[in-house]
This record gives C-alpha cells, sequence and structure tokens, in this order.
C-alpha cells in the first residue's frame, strides 16, 4: 500500500503542487503585494476552520460515508460555547464544554450510521437541518462577540512580530497529527480497509461497527475545533457561522484526492488542496471578484476534480472510460456476476 | 435439428481449463439435466452460453446456424434467459411490472396500459399455477414466488431456453413439486429447460435427457430413463485417483473442538462434531448443503440459533470474528475475491490484516515489521510476487490465495477452517497449497477442510464428514471413504455400487 | 387485530405497510392541528390556511420535480438555487417587458429551469459524478449566477406588472390561485409517472439499477430526463415564489432544497429510490408546511422550523429502514418455518 500510495501521491499531489505555484503566479501578477512573505503565510488564516474541518470529514470519506453537517455542528457547538461563557463560566472550560457538545452531535451520526446502519447521506442532510436550527434555538440574539485575548490568539492572533498566524500552526499541527493517525496507525489501516471492502475488513477480525461511529465522532470534534478557532479569527459566535463553508470544506477533501467511495486519499494531499483552495479565494479577492462569483468557481473546480478522478482511476485500471465501462457492467450484471458463481464454486 | 447445440467448446482461466472439448445437444420441449461435481464446468458452459463470457475454442449453433453470443442482450433477443437462486427482481415494483419492465405494454395513446399488462401477467402467472395477483409488492414474495415471477418474465419474452441453476435449493417440498409442475408446463409449450442441479432424485423426476461432466469434460450425454442414480454417480465421479496428495503424517491428539447441535433456522440443524489437535477433517457435500454457512457461524460471521461450542474444553460464544480470533479459530472464505482481500492493498498490508495488533506498537503501525511478516509467507507458500508491496489485485488467482491463506496463518491459529482453498486455482498452486495444509496439521494444528473436490478431500482428510440439505448424514473415516460413497452421502442415494 | 396481521399472508403484509405511510401522515396532520389549533390563535382561520395553501403550493411543485430524481436512487440539492434564480429571471423579465403575458414568464423560468436541470443530469449520468457532489456544486455554481445577475440589486414590487403582482391574491373559485397550479402539477405528476413508460423507468432504476439495465432500460437517459423535469419544475417554482414574494434579491429561496427534501422523505420516497407516491408527497408537503405556519403563529423561532425539518428526515428514515428491516425478518423467520431439513439419515 505505502508503494501505491507512493505512486498515487507523486501524481495527484504533483498537480496539487503545480496549480498551487500557478495560481500563485497568477496572484503575483494582479498585486504586488501577493508575494510578501506576511501575505504568504497569512493567505490560509482565514480558512483554517475549513482546513480542520475538511481533515476531519477525510477521516469520514475514507471508510466510505459522507458527514454533511459538519458545518452546523461548528455552529451550534459554538453557539453553546458562548452561552456557557456568557453565562460566567472560564472560558477554557467552556470551550472543553462545546467540544463534548460537537463530539456528542458527531456520536449521534455515529450512532444512526454505524449502528442502525441508514445511509450517511440521508441521516447528515437531516442532521445539518436538525444542528443548524439547534444552533439559532440556543442562541435566540446576536451573537457573543467579546472572548479574552487569552482564547482568540489561537484564531486570530499573530507570532514573530506580527507575521506568522498562530491559527497556521494550529492547523500544521493537526494535519500532522491526524495525519500520523491515518498514515501511521492501526486505526487509519482500519479506515482504508473498511473503505476499500467492509465485510473482508469485518471478517478480518476489524471492529467495523466501532470505527464508523468513532469517525463520525471525530468528524464532529474536528467542526468543534474548527469552530473554536473560528470563533478566534472572527471575534463573535453566531448561529450562523460556517453555514456556506461546506462546498469549501467538501471541496478540499476532494480534490485532495480522497475518494468519495472510500478506501483512497491521504492527509497530505487534503492540505495541499485546501491551500489551493484558499489560494484561489485569495486571487479572485485580489482580482476583485464577488464572493458569489468565487463560489462559481470552487462549484467547478469540486466538478473537475472529481471527473479528474474518474479518469485517472479508468485510465489506471486499463479499460476505456464511461460509455464502453457501461455497456460491459450491463453484461456482467445479468449472471449476477461473481458471488453467484462463487456460490455455485465454480469453473 | 437441436434447439443449441456446442460444438467443442473450450475456455481455461489462468491455466485452469474450466470446459475443455465440450459438446452435446439440447432439443426443443425437453427436460435436459446438467448433472457434475462443483468445479465440473456447468457454471463456465452457462455462462458461456447467456454471454457472459465468450469461449476461447468451438461454437455455438442454434437451430443449426452459428451464433455468436458476445453479449447478455444477444443472449436475451435468442431466447436464452438463465434463473439463478437468488432472483433478479425489482423489489420496490408489482409483480406485473416486474414482468414486463421496459417492455410495458402500450394503449393507443402510447402510455402504459395497466389492464393490459395485468391482464397478460396474469394470464402467465395462471398458467403457471401461482396463487397471488399480478398487483401485489414484489418485496412481499418470497423466492419461491420470485422465481415463478422469473419464469413469467422469461415466459413473457418468449424465451426458448430457460437455464434453471440449482432452483429448488431453497423451497418447501410443497414448492418444489409446484415448480416441477412449472416446468412440465413449459416443456409442453415447447420450451428447452436446462436443469442444474445435484438432487438425483429430481432429476429421475423430471429430466429426459442428462448429461454429465466432469472436470470440465462431457462424459455422457443420454435420454434419463436409461440412467440410474447410481449410474449417475459414478459417472460423476469416475476418475482415477491415482495422483493422491502427499499427506504427512500426523499426530492425532486430544478434541480441541467440539460442536454439539449447532442450529441455525432454515439453514442447518443439529450439527454436532469435533475435531483433534492435528486432524484434517473434510467437509463435503452440494453447494447448498449448508457447510460454508456452518462454518460462518462458528467464526461468527452469522448468527447461530442454538448449539453449543466449546474450543479446548471451555464454552465459546462465536460473537464475532474477533472474538473467533481471540480463541484461536480462523476462517478462510470461500470468496478470496470479494471477503478474503482488499484488492487494493499491497501483500503485505493484506498479510497482516488479522494481526496488527501484533505489528502495532502503542497503536503505531511498524511497517518493516509488516513486510517481513508478508516475507516469510511469501517464501513458506511460494507466493510470485515482485516484493511485499505490490497490489493483490495484480496477482493470479492462485497467488491471491496463498496471500489469503499466509494472512490466516499469521494469526497463528490453532484451529483453521478453510473453505474452498484450491477452487479455481492452479495445479501447481494446489499442490503448494496442499503441502502446507499437510505441514501444518503435522505441527499441530487442526483443520476443517470444506471441499467440493472429491480427490482432495479424500487425499488430505482423516475423516470425512458429509453434510446434506442443512444436516450430517455421514461420518467417514480415512479407510471408509471413497467417492461414491462420499457423493452417494451427499445426494442422499442409498443405491448400492453395481 | 394481532392474530389477523399474522394470519395475511406476507404479500398482503407488505402491500399495507405501503399504504400505511400516507395513513400515517394524515394522522399526524390531524394530531398537529389539534395541537396548533388550541394553542395558537388564528390557527383555524380561514385566511390561515389560505396562507398555508400559498406556502404548501410552492414546495408541492417543486417537490413534484425532486420526487422524480429520488426516485432513481439520486437526490437534486440545488432546487433551492434553481428557484431562486429562476425566480429572478422571471421578475427581471417582466420588468423589463411589462406587457408580457404571465404565461411566457412562466415559461421562460421552465425553460431555464430545464437548461440547469440537464445540466445537473449531465454531470451524473455522464460524468459519473456522484449526485450528491455534483448537486452540492451546482447548488453554488447557480445561486453565484443568481448573485452575478443580480448584481447586489434586487428587484422590488414596484417594477413588476400588476397583472403579475395580482397572481399570488387571485383566488379562482374562492381557492388561491398558487394552490389550483400546485393541484395541477401533482395531478400531472402522478399521472406521468403512473402512465408514462419512461417514467415508470423512473422506479425500476431506483428499485435494482442492475436490473434495470438488463432489462435494456437506458439508465442514463431516464437519469437525466429526471433531473430536467426536476430542474424545470423548480423554475416553474421559482415563477410562483417570484408571484408571492415580489421582492427578490439574490438570497431568495436559500436553503429551500431542505424544506422541498423533507416532503419528500416525510411523504414516504425511498431514499433508495424504486418507490414513493406524489399523494404521499403532497401529503407529507402539507404536513410540513403546517407545523412551520403553526411555529409562526406560536411565535416560535423560524428556527424551529429547520430543525423540525432536519428532525423529521432523520426520524422518516430511521423508521422506514426499521421497518423494512422488521419486514424482512418477518418474512424470513416465516420462510425458516417452511423449510424442514430431512431427518437425518443413518450413518454410512
Amino acid at each position: 500500500m505505502k508503494a501505491l500510495a507512493g505512486r498515487v501521491l507523486v501524481r495527484w499531489e504533483t498537480l496539487l503542487v503545480l496549480a498551487i505555484i500557478a495560481v500563485g503566479i497568477w496572484s503575483a501578477t494582479l498585486s504586488p503585494f501577493f508575494l510578501t512573505r506576511a501575505n504568504l503565510l497569512d493567505l490560509v488564516t482565514p480558512y483554517v476552520f475549513v482546513g480542520l474541518m475538511a481533515f476531519g470529514l477525510t477521516f469520514v470519506v475514507i471508510t466510505g460515508e459522507i458527514d454533511i453537517s459538519i458545518c452546523s455542528t461548528l455552529a451550534a457547538s459554538i453557539v453553546c460555547f458562548a452561552q456557557i461563557f456568557a453565562a460566567g463560566v472560564n472560558v477554557w472550560a467552556a470551550a472543553l464544554i462545546g467540544l463534548c457538545i460537537a463530539g456528542g452531535l458527531g456520536l449521534v451520526n455515529g450512532l444512526l450510521v454505524g449502528v442502525l446502519n441508514l445511509p450517511s447521506l440521508a441521516v447528515t442532510l437531516g442532521t445539518l437541518a436538525a444542528y443548524s436550527g439547534l444552533a439559532f434555538v440556543v442562541l435566540s440574539g446576536e451573537g457573543v462577540a467579546t472572548f479574552p485575548e487569552s482564547f482568540t490568539k489561537y484564531g486570530g492572533g499573530y507570532l514573530a512580530g506580527n507575521e506568522l498566524p498562530i491559527a497556521l500552526l494550529v492547523m500544521l499541527a493537526f494535519a500532522l497529527g491526524l495525519g500520523i493517525v491515518l498514515h501511521g496507525t492501526r486505526f487509519g489501516r482500519y479506515l482504508y480497509a473498511i473503505g476499500s471492502n467492509r465485510e473482508a475488513a469485518r471478517l478480518s477480525g476489524i471492529p467495523v461497527t466501532r470505527v464508523r461511529v468513532t469517525v463520525f465522532v471525530i468528524s464532529g470534534l474536528m467542526a468543534g475545533i474548527a469552530g473554536l478557532v473560528y470563533v478566534g479569527y472572527f471575534g463573535s459566535a453566531r448561529a450562523d457561522a460556517a453555514s456556506t463553508s461546506l462546498l469549501d470544506v467538501v471541496t478540499a477533501v476532494v480534490l485532495g484526492g480522497v475518494g468519495i467511495f472510500g478506501g483512497t486519499g491521504s492527509m497530505p494531499g487534503v492540505l495541499l488542496a485546501l491551500i489551493l483552495v484558499a489560494e484561489v479565494r485569495s486571487g479572485m479577492q485580489l482580482a476583485n471578484l464577488s464572493g458569489q462569483l468565487q463560489n462559481i468557481v470552487i462549484g467547478v473546480l469540486l466538478l473537475v476534480a472529481i471527473v479528474a478522478g474518474n479518469l485517472i482511476s479508468a485510465a489506471r485500471a486499463g479499460s476505456r472510460p464511461a460509455k464502453l465501462h457501461r455497456r460491459r457492467k450491463g453484461v456482467r450484471a445479468n449472471a449476477r456476476a461473481d458471488t453467484q458463481v462463487i456460490a455455485d464454486s465454480n469453473p | 435439428m437441436s434447439l443449441l447445440e456446442l460444438r467443442n467448446i473450450s475456455k481455461s482461466y489462468g491455466g485452469v481449463r474450466a470446459v475443455d472439448d465440450v459438446s452435446f445437444a439440447i432439443e426443443p420441449g425437453t427436460v435436459h439435466a446438467l448433472v457434475g461435481e462443483n468445479g465440473a464446468g456447468k457454471s463456465t458452459l452457462v455462462k458461456i452460453v447467456t454471454g457472459v463470457i465468450e469461449p476461447d475454442d468451438g461454437e455455438l449453433l442454434i437451430d443449426g446456424q452459428p451464433a455468436w453470443i458476445g453479449d447478455a442482450q444477444t443472449a436475451y433477443r435468442l431466447g436464452i434467459v438463465a434463473m439463478y437462486q437468488e432472483p433478479t427482481v425489482f423489489p420496490d415494483l408489482s409483480v406485473a411490472e416486474n414482468v414486463f419492465a421496459g417492455r410495458h405494454p402500450r394503449s393507443r395513446l402510447h402510455t402504459v396500459d395497466w389492464r393490459a399488462m395485468e391482464d397478460d401477467a396474469m394470464r402467465i402467472l395462471r398458467d403457471l399455477g401461482v396463487d397471488f395477483g399480478a398487483g401485489t409488492p414484489v418485496r412481499g414474495l418470497g423466492v419461491a414466488d420470485r422465481q415463478l415471477l422469473e419464469i413469467a418474465k422469461a415466459l413473457s419474452t418468449n424465451a426458448r431456453l430457460l437455464i434453471m441453476d440449482e432452483p429448488t435449493a431453497a423451497l418447501s417440498p410443497n414448492e418444489v413439486d409446484n415448480l416441477f409442475a412449472t416446468v412440465r408446463k413449459l416443456r409442453e409449450r415447447g420450451v428447452a429447460v436446462v436443469y442444474i442441479s445435484h438432487r438425483l432424485e429430481e432429476i429421475d423426476a423430471l429430466a429426459d435427457t442428462v448429461t454429465i461432466l466432469r472436470d470440465g469434460r462431457h462424459i455422457e450425454t443420454r435420454p434419463a430413463g436409461e440412467l440410474t442414480q447410481g449410474e449417475i454417480i459414478r459417472l460423476m465421479v469416475g476418475r482415477s485417483l491415482d495422483a493422491l496428495f502427499p499427506k504427512e503424517e500426523a499426530e492425532i491428539g486430544d478434541v480441541v473442538f467440539r460442536a454439539d447441535g449447532l442450529t441455525r433456522r432454515g439453514i442447518f440443524a443439529d450439527i454436532s462434531f469435533e475435531l483433534r489437535r492435528g486432524e484434517i477433517v473434510g467437509l463435503a457435500g452440494f453447494v447448498g448443503a449448508g457447510r460454508t454457512e456452518v462454518a460462518r457461524s462458528i467464526f461468527g460471521v452469522d448468527p447461530l440459533d442454538g448449539g453449543r461450542i466449546e474450543i479446548e474444553d471451555r464454552g465459546f460464544r462465536p460473537r464475532s470474528p474477533r472474538a473467533a480470533l481471540r480463541r484461536g479459530l480462523a476462517y478462510l472464505p470461500e470468496d478470496r475475491l470479494h471477503e478474503g482481500l482488499v484488492q487494493p492493498m499491497s501483500i503485505s498490508d493484506n498479510t497482516s490484516m488479522a494481526v496488527l495488533p501484533a505489528v502495532t506498537a502503542a497503536g503505531f503501525l511498524r511497517p518493516r515489521l509488516e513486510r517481513s511478516l508478508a516475507r516469510r509467507f511469501m517464501q513458506q507458500l511460494s507466493i510470485k510476487a515482485t516484493s511485499p508491496a505490490q497490489v493483490v489485485r495484480s496477482l493470479s488467482g492462485g497467488n491471491q490465495q496463498k496471500v489469503v491463506l499466509g494472512k490466516w496463518l499469521a494469526a497463528e491459529p490453532r484451529i483453521l477452517i478453510l473453505d474452498e482453498p484450491t477452487h479455481g486455482v492452479d495445479v501447481g498452486t494446489k499442490a503448494d497449497v496442499h503441502r502446507t495444509i499437510s505441514h501444518l496439521a503435522a505441527q499441530g494444528l487442526t483443520i476443517l477442510l470444506i471441499s467440493s473436490e472429491l480427490p482432495e478431500i479424500l487425499g488430505m482428510s482423516d475423516r470425512v464428514l458429509v453434510m446434506r440439505e442443512g444436516r450430517l448424514v455421514a461420518e467417514l473415516s480415512r479407510a471408509e471413504a471413497t467417492q461414491e460413497n462420499v457423493i452417494q452421502a451427499a445426494a442422499g442415494v442409498r443405491e448400492a455400487a453395481a | 387485530m394481532i392474530a389477523h396481521v399474522r394470519a395475511m399472508k406476507p404479500q398482503e403484509l407488505a402491500a399495507a405497510a405501503f399504504r400505511l405511510r400516507e395513513i400515517g401522515i394524515v394522522l399526524a396532520l390531524f394530531v398537529v392541528i389539534v395541537f396548533f389549533g388550541s394553542r395558537a390563535t388564528n390557527f383555524l382561520s380561514v385566511s390561515n390556511w389560505q396562507d398555508i395553501a400559498q406556502n404548501v403550493s410552492i414546495v408541492v411543485v417543486v417537490a413534484v420535480g425532486e420526487t422524480m430524481v429520488v426516485l432513481t436512487r439520486n437526490i437534486d440539492l440545488s432546487v433551492g438555487s434553481i428557484v431562486g434564480l429562476c425566480g429572478y429571471l422571471t421578475a427581471a423579465t417582466l420588468a423589463h417587458h411589462p406587457g408580457l403575458p404571465i404565461e411566457v414568464a412562466a415559461l421562460v423560468a421552465v425553460a431555464a429551469g430545464l437548461g440547469l436541470g440537464l445540466v445537473n443530469g449531465f454531470l451524473v449520468a455522464v460524468a459519473r459524478i456522484p449526485a450528491i457532489i455534483a448537486t452540492l456544486a451546482t447548488l453554488a455554481i447557480y445561486r453565484g449566477i443568481d448573485a452575478e445577475i443580480t448584481g447586489g440589486k434586487n428587484i422590488t414590487a414596484s417594477q413588476l406588472p400588476d397583472h403579475f403582482l395580482s397572481l399570488a391574491g387571485s383566488k379562482p373559485l374562492g381557492f388561491p390561485a398558487l394552490a389550483w397550479i400546485a393541484l395541477g402539477v401533482s395531478i400531472l405528476g402522478a399521472a406521468t409517472l403512473r402512465f408514462v413508460p419512461w417514467a415508470r423507468d423512473f422506479y425500476a432504476v431506483g428499485s435494482n439499477p442492475d436490473a434495470a439495465r438488463f432489462a435494456g432500460i437506458p439508465a442514463g437517459r431516464r437519469i437525466i430526463i429526471a433531473f430536467a423535469l426536476s430542474g424545470s419544475l423548480a423554475g416553474l417554482g421559482g415563477f410562483l415564489f417570484a408571484s408571492r414574494f415580489p421582492t427578490l434579491d439574490s438570497g431568495a429561496a436559500n436553503g429551500f432544497e431542505l424544506t422541498v427534501i423533507t416532503a419528500v422523505v416525510i411523504g414516504g420516497v425511498n431514499v433508495f429510490g424504486g418507490s414513493g407516491s406524489i399523494l404521499g408527497v403532497v401529503l407529507g408537503a402539507v404536513l410540513v408546511a403546517t407545523i412551520a405556519d403553526g411555529f409562526t403563529l406560536m411565535r416560535l423561532d423560524e428556527f424551529w422550523k429547520i430543525f423540525f425539518n432536519g428532525f423529521a428526515i432523520v426520524a422518516a428514515v430511521t423508521i422506514d429502514a426499521l421497518v423494512t428491516r422488521r419486514l424482512q425478518e418477518a418474512l424470513r423467520r416465516r420462510r425458516a418455518a417452511l423449510l424442514v431439513p430431512p431427518a437425518a439419515e443413518a450413518k454410512a
């Protein structure tokens, strides 16, 4: 797997790096300030929370599921955090409670999908709405806007003479930590196995149900952490926080090379993709493109990423794409192909 | 003129001759039984005739004309329809719609003519003698009714050749009678029915002609009246057993595994047996006898409704594969492609999959340990690959099987259940696998060998258990077991050898 | 009654389970009406019901289209954006050509929706992009296009011709015009799904895609048609939306897809495709709109509505899955009882 992963990473990651460079060049032509150190370091800061959510989502997608409720989980957890803090609790204690809530919301998803075996799309579509509504209900009124600087610096603070954003360090730390978990631990290997072939994983003694529930908890927790950074950066906790960010999160994951059907993907890829998304948005900002227009571009980027992924895996499998493939699938479908035949113990 | 004639059909899978120069003809308006052990080549022939695969050699003639069946659609158009144990239906649609899916009868306005559709469907169903209406949602239908539905669908498309693959496996005796009546009606209408079954009493009752295959070769095609069940068996297994496999002498020790009254409702009942250290126990029987199901229940994959298991004199509840592994059990599944391996992963990753706790330190993977583990088994089992990093998908079937075996050996089990370990594997690999199995037993492992290949069972086993229709019907010692009495027990035939 | 149920043949059981859904919704509706009727002032008034009818109408029109897509085992998340975009197009067209008959304006909206739907269809059927991702992307893309076209401005009622503005308020035969249109669309939709052959194929494709392909059904083409219909009806929904809320900016109908999908899921359309009825969807839309209206009248936060939608989706999917599983279990147990393995024979 390492060698194959090596080969895949070399292809996809290289493309991402090249894209990052290309977009960088384009942005530099738009403004002389782009290539300054301060600007480059600060490029990703407004999207750190997106990246953190993307890292969590990556775990879920690799196991073959999807979680579109993450942005709502973020909103719900920070709203609770803000209310608890406003009630007089120490900011760090309140943050911890907020994280627990985020994990709990993820647990709900995990139980419904992992234990009851409900389809993750439908479930997280429902919890997307439920958690969002919950957020608004908890925070009836205006957002809370005053948090101590000792807290907000993790989202919006800077080191080294105002140039190195702490949020960037936070994101890199999590990318590293989660990356090690994903690529270097037994748990990570479980994810890839379950995503590639759940039945074989189960037969190999892998605790499939437990793992599936856990990834949703991780997704929830990462949304909670993203929320804390969000509050630090934007300075306030609103019930509609991150409500428009789902597109960016999903794009970062898909563009990062994580296969939407599970079983493939890498953390470095998602990190690079996140940097690319941030760079594209900032470049568009420089070019004075409105936020909505930027969304169009990101949306197209998402579509292109999937199509590119399809084409690459088709090319690697040696068969010709789409149409011909479909006809052959129809052929195999009739004889109920392998399962039936194997059961019959052919040849 | 024959409806379908096969001339010199051959097909190989990576060195294994699945079908070897087979020729025979099927006449319209007959029930033509196709008989043979598992692995005789029946399924491959069906796949060729239904257009799923193409033969390497030979030709097919339909109504005397050469026909090229390149894909399933062509076969369909030629009137060739196959029915398998799992009927293909649209569970959410009604019976009438299932029959006419994609070909709805149209009214003058070009809309769906429900009345005509339901009437036509009812007519066909009534002809078949079913008791459910055309408006019934198919989700509520059991297997027997779904089979009849498939037959109705075939009739509505004017199928001329209907292939039924083990159709009575999941049917109650009443439903079997019903099916037979239906098959006879089909015959009257001039449809040719190819009936694949190992239940020789059914063949006695139903078939006009019998074709016997063995090891991919055509042995005989004769009118059913000329053959007794005993003769059919002799033709099915009549091979010389001079090439018996070298089995090492193993010291057989105490009982390590005891199963008592294992039951899974509707699938198997009252299975009791013992396994001893160093023993190789063969489990024989036809497909559908329940052998794999017993294994899966023992290993914790499927539930167990009743019975007791003891491993090394301590009770064992098969809650999950994990629990089974912890008690020293391992199970090599029948379907290695889909259940044994994670295809996109490397040999190394697959080999360590069941023993990850052993190759991790504090949760962290140790790739070097994994690789050396993989290399150890690659050497021991003679797995031909470029390196442990090679992706399993690119290996040959035989080597894939060895990787699966290696994975389970890595778990250092004390009791190893092998389900068709050399199925679809070339001769060289087969010998390797046998040598390994025999050696393992000599070292004190206990092996339960589920296999449909009689020479393998007879050559390897110290004892042979035979299952039929979900029950254990025979236990034969190595000395007692012969191809014939094993098959007789498996088929439920009491006729003495001539 | 239990004995009666136990005596029913499995096929009758399954058929009964189908009809259970619609009865369940009607019961729930009854409970809801009683609940809100006793708590909220004006809930049971005629004018309130006409309000509900107006709201429901737009949801129903779009939900009929969404149903087509969900039947094929896909989903269309972009309907909200299509409604907003086509609503704006309607208003813009009429603002610039006030003399235009409203039918033509409606046609413009539907045509635009058709185009947007076709794009979705191609992305899913030809480019093989999973529907959830494709329509998530087009949700953003179409909303972005909407924002670009509006250019930050909005169209106010004052710019629109009277004969259009009066549509929402008119009540031919005492029944709101919008409701008539919704009724017409529902009937047409139901008739299509029942009598038009390629529409029946939606059910087949969703129920068993492999079997559908083998039966010769061109699944790809059917999926494109389903998305095209969804887009067209969303376009019509946009037209209706503009007539009801004539002040439109680029945020119009934001999040509307959630309401629509809730109605569809509650209405009994299986998220895995293959089954569902327009009647159920209409009832589901009525239930959802009634509860939302009740919340508003009780002066509860607008966001309870969003929470409820989400909760309803999860509950509906859970209940459906559990019921199906129970049914399968019951069938399996009944089969097991029938299959009596032969008595053990004497050992050889």
